[in-house]
């Protein structure tokens, strides 16, 4: 069975310093850029046009790449969500008539201005990970999960599929920026592994480091984080921490260094390998552009998607 | 008894900038809390520290506090001390702001320096207009006790900002009257202060003057008035021999109202700036065609880093040799702190940007703070990206970025042998969390001898107690963010454990500042 570095043989790619703070561990990936595609600032999120669809226009003859599960909140309107990711193909406009809904009683449509980016939670892009109801055009598809995701959470407002309830709390939105505050991009940084304790939940990678300094922020805070600090809120997680190596007084400074280098580097393999062998047990073709081709992956826990251009992938974003 | 929380000297250096992973709304709710905490604990205290060096914000803020709240009784007051002592700190540190800031600090009380509003739940936080009799004192008092000379710039120079302070220290009843002639009124609040300042008043309120009151003390007012008439008749001629000597600002303004039809180069060549507005008007008259002279050397250092980075990071390399020199300048002139022989461990890491409304600020605050330390044996910078650029004996430029391995910054420090070590980080390791506390206990343990001192550059809102994040449990870190401001971060730090000693020394400060 194909483990995810099989079926994504990226080149040049490799794993950066370690980061962690309390639950959270993240491995940035440093590389090159990949493919030839849209820089993120000629992707622009312009509206929805009926409940249900999101729309993005490209400004650049380059197709352009939606990140997959893209949250849109504005004021007075009803907040979208990506089904998964998209491509949108030079100089066009494309409006994605699978998007779901992620504020059940609000009304009224989203504009170009004024909104907030995020990426889904993990469990709710876990949700979209069939491709039956990734492309069924029905707004309100994620509307009871959205409803599970927030039971429980002891927040100012509550009752209804609104997810801005959690992200517009006040202690969750502290919260939130703390993450974004202990993972800093690295220099040349496309993509990252992120873990939960010691368990992968994510894997993500952008065409290049101009789209990661662009996103990274939505997938660490919005995506994982938001996730991370809900697993906290309900108790089911315990904190972890790495046990450092023992550092001991008979050690010279330079014996110090290299232990801790050779521990973070060791354990920096080990993780990365643990994410490489997860075998990948479905791919399939949903979307087809030109020479660009969107395939939904599963994994044992979960999947996402892998954007290939020419063949070769360019973007990749799985929750594990 | 009232215990105060702790606080440090982040309450004197706060400005509403936010950071790389703060906004500002979270910083000022943080902050807002310790002010009330120690105007509650030592109102006299509270007053007091804002004589130490602290950012115009933070002391505008004091004063805003205390001025919307009675003063005690004068048996509370302590000896040494004059009955109107608070209204006589506000004052000295109107005169010491620099004149836009003091004006900004002046229209808290007006409710019109709206930075708060923006921020936060005005209502909450106590945020809102203030009016009575001392606070109409002070404001009449800085706009008007001064010279002819002095009130004719001021007036020129801020008049949409003096028409809503006297606007609100007046009322708009009491004000008519006084355009309208009483006497009485001028006398009782302005004439008190500035006998002739009546013109001054028809000036700043666009009334036409009486044909016997002339400028004859305020030629500045005078040359404006012409100018503005020139501009709104087209007089190219005589709006160019009119705006000589005046604020670039004031004739790029009626340039760009009534579309008058001269080149920028001229307004920036002909009207005059100050030291510092030439500095950072510097890359826009370039653009402009305009060749401002720049006296570098007399410049702060810290705008001089600020320069430096916005040229190399717009790859403009005009005068990087005369900046390089006065950077040098500036550095062997400042007063520096002696702690003994240094090494000092330089945070480089993405997070020292800073935030997109003050981009930069805690790496030029952490470079500028090394050139006040004496005795530095060594810097060690950790993560940052190099840049083109290099010193004149081949030192890299390094530019902050990426993550940070402080840990090892650490490890090479202790190695020098040199016992004081300084860390000017803003607190986040980006590594393994707790990898710089674990070296550290772990060299402590093996006996070496070393003084940690953590300078963190950036207000933090998350900081579990006080306002800067620390990197190990025993290692207070000293908020510092700006240069200048060491000492007053060195007196904070005895603060909690000797308040009356403290407060002494500030006593002695307003007695040599202020007088009895």
């Amino acid at each position: 069975m194909a483990s995810i570095f099989d079926l994504i043989s990226f080149e040049n790619i490799e794993a950066d310093e370690i980061q962690n703070d309390d639950e959270m561990t993240v491995i940035p990936l440093v590389g090159p850029k990949l493919g030839d595609i849209a820089k993120p600032s000629s992707l622009i999120f312009e509206r929805t046009t009926t409940y249900g669809s999101m729309q993005f226009l490209n400004q650049d003859k380059k197709p352009a790449i939606v990140p997959s599960h893209f949250m849109v909140r504005g004021p007075s309107a009803q907040d979208h969500a990506m089904s998964g990711s998209g491509v949108v193909i030079g100089k066009q406009s494309r409006t994605f008539n699978d998007s779901c809904c992620i504020e059940q009683s609000q009304g009224g449509y989203l504009r170009s201005q004024g909104n907030v980016h995020d990426v889904l939670p993990i469990t709710l892009r876990k949700a979209l990970l069939s491709k039956a109801l990734r492309h069924e055009q029905s707004y309100q598809k994620l509307w009871p999960s959205i409803t599970v995701w927030l039971g429980g959470l002891n927040l100012s407002k509550s009752g209804q599929a609104h997810l801005n309830f959690f992200y517009n709390d006040k202690n969750v939105k502290e919260h939130l920026e703390q993450f974004a505050a202990a993972f800093e991009p690295v220099q040349n940084q496309i993509g990252a592994i992120i873990f939960f304790g010691r368990d992968p939940v994510g894997f993500e990678i952008m065409s290049s480091h101009d789209h990661w300094m662009t996103y990274w922020k939505y997938l660490i805070r919005g995506c994982y984080g938001a996730e991370l600090l809900r697993l906290k809120m309900l108790g089911k997680i315990a904190p972890t921490g790495f046990l450092l190596p023992e550092l001991s007084t008979r050690m010279s400074e330079e014996k110090m260094s290299k232990t801790l280098e050779t521990f973070t580097n060791k354990l920096t393999k080990e993780m990365v390998e643990m994410v490489g062998s997860v075998p990948i047990l479905k791919s399939e073709t949903v979307d087809l552009n030109g020479h660009v081709e969107t395939k939904l992956i599963t994994t044992d826990r979960g999947g996402g998607d892998v954007v290939l251009q020419d063949s070769k992938p360019v973007y990749v974003s799985l929750v594990l | 008894m009232k215990q105060v929380q702790k606080i440090d000297s982040g309450i004197l250096q706060f400005a509403p900038k936010g950071a790389f992973y703060e906004g500002a709304s979270d910083q000022f709710k943080t902050i807002f809390d310790m002010w009330v905490n120690l105007f509650n604990y030592d109102r006299t205290l509270f007053c007091l520290i804002s004589l130490l060096n602290g950012t115009g914000f933070s002391k505008g803020s004091i004063g805003h506090l205390l001025l919307s709240n009675p003063q005690l009784g004068k048996e509370l007051i302590p000896k040494g001390l004059s009955v109107d002592y608070e209204a006589q700190v506000i004052k000295y540190n109107l005169w010491k702001e620099k004149t836009p800031r003091a004006l900004k600090n002046l229209l808290m009380l007006a409710g019109k320096e709206n930075t708060h509003s923006r921020l936060i739940d005005t209502a909450k936080y106590g945020r809102k207009r203030v009016n009575n009799s001392r606070t109409r004192k002070i404001i009449l008092e800085y706009i008007f006790n001064r010279d002819h000379e002095s009130l004719d710039n001021l007036a020129v120079n801020y008049k949409g900002k003096l028409k809503k302070l006297i606007r609100h220290a007046l009322g708009n009843v009491d004000l008519h009257k006084i355009l309208s002639g009483d006497t009485y009124l001028f006398d009782k609040w302005i004439g008190r202060y500035h006998s002739n300042a009546m013109p001054v008043l028809f000036y700043l309120f666009d009334r036409d003057l009486q044909k016997d009151v002339v400028y004859t003390h305020y030629k500045k007012i005078q040359q404006v008035r012409l100018l503005k008439k020139a501009a709104i008749e087209g007089d190219v001629k005589n709006f160019k021999k009119l705006m000589k000597g005046l604020p670039v600002l004031t004739v790029m303004g009626y340039r760009n109202l009534y579309k008058v039809p001269i080149e920028k180069e001229e307004v920036y060549t002909k009207s005059t700036m100050s030291s510092r507005q030439k500095l950072t008007s510097e890359s826009a008259a370039k653009r402009a065609g305009a060749d401002i002279k720049v006296n570098y050397k007399k410049q702060d250092i810290y705008d001089l880093w600020k320069v430096f980075f916005h040229k190399v990071n717009t790859q403009d390399e005009e005068n990087l040799d005369k900046i390089f020199s006065a950077l040098e300048f500036q550095d062997k002139k400042l007063d520096k702190i002696d702690m003994g022989e240094t090494v000092i461990i330089l945070d480089c890491s993405g997070s020292m940007q800073g935030s997109e409304e003050r981009p930069l600020h805690p790496f030029l605050t952490a470079i500028s703070i090394i050139s006040v330390i004496e005795n530095v044996k060594e810097v060690i910078p950790v993560g940052g990206k190099g840049i083109s650029r290099k010193t004149s004996d081949g030192t890299q430029y390094l530019y902050p970025q990426g993550s940070t391995k402080l840990w090892k910054g650490l490890i090479k420090a202790v190695s020098s042998g040199v016992k004081n070590i300084v860390v000017i980080s803003d607190g986040y390791e980006n590594n393994l969390k707790g990898m710089f506390e674990h070296v550290y206990d772990a060299l402590k343990k093996k006996g070496k001898e070393f003084d940690l001192i953590h300078i963190n550059p950036v207000f933090s809102a998350d900081a579990k107690m006080g306002t800067a994040r620390k990197l190990t449990k025993d290692t207070e870190a000293l908020p510092v963010t700006d240069y200048k401001f060491l000492e007053t971060e060195l007196l904070f730090n005895r603060m909690l454990e000797n308040k009356d000693m403290v407060k002494k020394l500030l006593l002695n400060k307003y007695t040599k500042l202020i007088g009895g």
